[in-house]
């Protein structure tokens, strides 16, 4: 039961992420959609999908994106389960920082 | 998604609607300036033949709908191509299948569509007094009918592009006014 899912998409400028969030939005098992821009090339551009529901089907959201023409560049972070578990920073992440 | 909706959205896609604009009203503005110069010409030749003017008219239309499809359909569709080739190249990846390639192909057709209608259209209203009335009312009336239909399509620009709607309206009228002013002198000289 996928509750959270974050994704790294590369996808075109036209369907634009107005339409993308409106179209994952209607997807079964979602709730919420938080689409981000972060880097804009000449023909495509790069964004941060967040999903947010009670049973995401991420092969649904895979089909979605590639009928949209996008691609799933990562899966950046996914949360599974009765209850969201949130990221937590950890001594290794300190150490792997200095 | 129902069927009009999916077409809005291919028109958003593809972004056809500005290009579909000018295909119409350039095409549109060829039939009935066409149309005129049939009309006009039959006039001037003297003793018109109402079937001569339609059959005339009616076949010019049809071979500008039928130019005008295939011209704007073969066009579009190689430059379609073209920017989904190189779009897919900064995607490493087939779009043919996706709403992207669906929208590219379906603007291809509506173009072609949009090319081949708008003549036949304008001239089909243009000849419609000859199915009514009688010759010479019929092709007064149908040179008015054809100076309105391009002021309409002058206005229309001119609203398209926020300006004078009457002065746009004027210039086309005017194009169609030096067509007929023409024959006319035509006439007077043979």
């Amino acid at each position: 039961m996928i509750r959270r899912l974050v994704l790294d998409v590369l996808k075109p400028h036209n369907p634009g992420i107005v339409e993308l969030s409106k179209e994952l939005s209607e997807l079964d098992g979602v709730e919420g959609v938080n689409i981000v821009t972060y880097e804009i090339d000449q023909k495509v551009e790069n964004v941060k999908i967040i999903l947010g529901g009670t049973n995401i089907n991420f092969e649904n959201v895979k089909k979605k994106l590639e009928s949209l023409g996008a691609v799933i560049h990562s899966v950046d972070e996914v949360a599974a389960g009765t209850r969201i578990v949130e990221e937590v920073r950890t001594p290794q992440d300190r150490s792997a920082r200095l | 998604m129902n069927f009009l909706e999916k077409i809005r959205d291919y028109i958003r896609i593809s972004r056809i609607a500005p290009i579909s604009r000018r295909y119409f009203i350039m095409n549109a503005f060829d039939g009935a300036m066409t149309t005129l110069g049939i009309v006009v010409g039959a006039y001037v030749a003297g003793d018109p033949e109402p079937l001569f003017i339609i059959s005339a008219g009616l076949g010019a239309s049809l071979a500008m709908g039928l130019s005008g499809f295939a011209g704007a359909y073969v066009t579009e569709e190689a430059e379609r191509k073209r920017e989904l080739e190189s779009l897919e190249q900064s995607m490493l990846k087939n779009l043919e299948e996706s709403v992207i390639g669906r929208a590219s192909r379906f603007a291809s057709l509506w173009a072609g569509m949009v090319d081949g209608v708008s003549p036949a259209l304008a001239a089909i209203v243009c000849l419609a007094p000859f199915f009514l009335f009688s010759t010479l009312f019929a092709i007064q009336l149908s040179i008015t009918i054809t100076l309105l239909v391009l002021f309409l399509l002058g206005a229309f620009l001119g609203k398209v592009s926020s300006r004078n709607v009457f002065l746009h309206g004027m210039k086309l009228l005017c194009v169609g006014l030096i067509l007929a002013l023409i024959l006319l002198v035509f006439k007077s000289v043979y």
